[in-house]
């Protein structure tokens, strides 16, 4: 009747009936808890990352889900590599509608440990027993009300590299690389006189900025109590003592010791100039310092902890973390199974191969320190296994992203002072607390144990 | 009774696909956290997106690359204008200039980024030319990203806008040009007071299409270029939305910024049907 008079009312209302309908019916997350299957039997994916951090990284788990799978013929592995700029936002999304992989890979800490606050991740030591999980190295990064949430695969470290042939022609000491700020600034004066690029990094990734803060933001810090005091909010972030570090990057950069297009390269490309010789020195990971001794000769190389900018008890601190874990979701219907295969990849056999292939040392205590005998990777598996703490796990991912990769951005384009990125820090943290209360609540339980 | 029976499913589809999300959005905008623990927190969102200096600057580098709509209009016009006379091979440079248009943005952004680094190829040949105070950091330099980025966007969308201007001015009378013509007009005049006048309709709907563009299409290329660096200079509405709801899981936030880019666009739409009506009316 109503539709007979007014029909023009009727044609508009359906379609918001229809929707307010739909509204209704959708939102809230669907069921959310799969089974644990059997440990011998599944179809799994893998979300996977880890190429950047190792280069081989991916033909080793291809390898490996291929041995695993002649092991198990009814478990078959798919692996979807990841990027990424999209690594977090990815799994962020499949854990919003609990549908996607089965294992999948997350920076260490507060990547891990957020979506497993918001159960989206089940934890492992519920599914492997401690007698195999207490081989495995830099699982406090990932503990959480008691329980491991995580699995590391390998040690990341940073160290800090030299070309001895540049720092030679110099006229700087090629086995004596800088000690402290000052020899670093001192360096990058000597090797521009000479026409050489000092540094060669890449930050329009924001990555470099990102290296930096966990590389030097601990410099004036005592523990990662003082780390985690700047998220939950017992100290601003503008305090020199936690941003002071920004000082000596924007030194860095108005005494020319960057690249000049350190902010139009993204770090991988920006780590392309000491390999091709143009550039004198850089932070890098461990598989990458090896390949650059293959390119310009071990040496020709030089590696070593980075200089010390401060004088804090972590600036002592070596910077390694396990950078990727693997996590088991919560969705999954093969846990056991999933379980069963990250337990295989630390099997003495797939620890070799992984070392083999890639050159990055294993996070786990039955590797054989003697199966080193590359004396430039010996030098670095001493760095890695020093103590260490990478301070960039103990952001939240969102502060991570919104501030500490562009608060670097704008010190290296040379946008912004150090007040000004140290400023963005603390607005984010704000931010963070109001849109994400939960997480908020989450960590700071964690924090205080 | 019938003919709403006969269009009730493609209404149904209407409602799912445009209306529901939109409602949800809407609604979304008055909730914080992830999708699975949302907190109502009213206008809160709203008061905080707009405190949020780099919403600011994302809603300002917007309304600058809104200075790219009148370049390629004007541009597009003089190369469609020149297309009209028939010279040699006009159909050759339409595709030509046509040809940016329909490559994806990704690829496009891709080349740039590399083409715009600051010792990229661009800069090279500058430098090589003696003209090395024209090679700034396009990409690295919060000053020069959003003009490069509008560089890029101007670069792609002016084909469009040549076709569509061509295929107008083709389908004019050319009585009305041979008239002016025969009464003494040059070549400038006839452009000025015949030709851009008879085409003024098709003009305005480019312009207010390539203002919603610049507004709420520009992402694949920032995204690709920059990454809203260098330190957020470059970023822009659509760039922010995606970071906060999809990279971070804001969904609030990215919600109520979505709301206002709606806002913005509507405005947008509302001009262009009121000039159509007084048109109309005309």
């Amino acid at each position: 009747m109503i539709a007979k008079r007014h029909p023009l009312a009727a044609l508009l209302v359906i379609p918001v009936v229809l929707a307010l309908l739909a509204a209704g019916c959708g939102g809230g997350s669907s069921s959310s808890s799969g089974g644990g299957g059997s440990a011998d039997e599944g179809d799994l994916t893998y979300w996977y990352w880890g190429e950047s951090d190792a280069p081989g990284a991916n033909k080793w788990m291809k390898q490996m889900i291929a041995r695993y799978e002649k092991l198990h013929p009814k478990v078959h592995i798919k692996l979807v590599p990841q990027a990424t700029d999209t690594l977090i936002g990815a799994f962020k999304t499949a854990s919003q509608t609990k549908r996607g992989p089965d294992i999948a890979t997350q920076w260490a800490t507060l990547p891990v440990l957020t979506p497993a606050w918001t159960g989206a991740t089940a934890p492992l030591s519920d599914l492997i027993p401690k007698s195999e999980t207490d081989n495995w190295i830099s699982t406090q990064e990932n503990i959480s009300q008691g329980k491991l949430w995580g699995m590391p695969q390998y040690l990341l470290g940073v160290p800090f590299v030299w070309n001895k042939q540049m720092f030679r022609a110099a006229g700087l000491d090629p086995d004596t690389p800088p000690a402290t700020f000052d020899d670093l600034l001192a360096a990058c004066t000597k090797l521009k006189a000479k026409g050489y690029t000092p540094i060669g990094m890449g930050n329009k990734d924001g990555y470099t900025g990102a290296w930096f803060f966990a590389i030097y933001g601990k410099s004036q810090l005592s523990s990662v109590a003082d780390l985690q005091g700047i998220v939950t909010g017992k100290a601003k972030f503008s305090d020199p003592k936690y941003s002071g570090f920004y000082e000596q990057m924007a030194k860095l950069r108005q005494s020319g010791c960057f690249n000049d297009d350190i902010s139009s390269l993204d770090l991988n490309q920006g780590w392309q100039l000491f390999p091709r010789k143009k550039a004198a020195m850089a932070w890098t990971t461990d598989g990458n310092a090896l390949t650059w001794a293959k390119a310009i000769g071990a040496a020709n190389i030089g590696v070593g902890a980075p200089p010390r900018f401060g004088n804090g008890a972590l600036a002592s601190y070596y910077t390694t973390t396990q950078s990727s874990s693997a996590m088991i979701t919560s969705w999954s219907k093969h846990k056991k199974a999933a379980a069963a295969f990250l337990t295989f990849l630390h099997t003495p056999a797939a620890l070799d191969a992984w070392y083999a292939e890639t050159g990055v040392f294993p996070a786990d205590k039955r590797f054989s320190a003697s199966r080193i005998t590359n004396p430039v990777a010996k030098q670095l598996y001493r760095l890695a296994t020093q103590k260490s703490v990478w301070g960039e796990n103990y952001l939240p991912p969102q502060v991570d992203q919104n501030a500490d990769l562009p608060a670097g951005q704008l010190i290296t384009s040379g946008s912004g002072a150090p007040s000004k990125a140290a400023s963005l820090w603390d607005t984010v943290l704000q931010q963070w607390k109001t849109q994400h209360p939960d997480e908020y609540q989450h960590y700071q339980q964690w924090a205080n144990g | 009774m019938w003919p709403y029976l006969f269009i009730a499913p493609a209404l149904g589809a209407i409602g799912l696909v445009f209306v529901y999300p939109l409602v949800q959005v809407v609604r979304d905008s008055f909730y914080a956290g992830s999708t699975d623990t949302l907190t109502y927190v009213g206008t809160a969102n709203y008061k905080n997106v707009v405190q949020d200096p780099v919403f600011r600057h994302s809603l300002l580098n917007n309304l600058k690359l809104l200075v790219t709509v009148p370049v390629m209009t004007a541009l597009a016009l003089l190369i469609a204008v020149m297309l009209n006379d028939r010279i040699r091979g006009w159909r050759q440079y339409q595709a030509i200039v046509f040809l940016p248009y329909i490559l994806p943005a990704t690829a496009i952004g891709l080349t740039f980024s590399y083409l715009l680094q600051r010792n990229g190829v661009l800069n090279t040949f500058l430098r090589d030319a003696g003209l090395g105070a024209l090679a700034p950091d396009w990409l690295g330099s919060a000053s020069w990203v959003v003009p490069a980025i509008g560089g890029v966007v101007v670069w792609q969308q002016l084909g469009f806008g040549v076709v569509v201007f061509t295929a107008a001015l083709l389908a004019l009378p050319a009585e009305v040009t041979e008239a002016a013509r025969i009464d003494g007009a040059g070549w400038w005049q006839i452009q000025r007071r015949i030709h851009i006048p008879q085409i003024r309709r098709i003009v305005e709907f480019f312009v207010v299409l390539e203002a919603i563009t610049v507004l709420s299409q520009v992402f694949n290329y920032v995204y690709v270029l920059t990454g809203g660096g260098p330190g957020n200079a470059s970023s822009v509405l659509e760039f922010y939305i995606w970071k906060n709801g999809f990279s971070l899981g804001s969904v609030g936030t990215a919600s109520t910024v979505s709301v206002i880019l709606l806002a913005l666009a509507s405005v947008l739409i509302a001009i262009y049907m009121r000039l159509r009506a007084r048109d109309a009316e005309v």
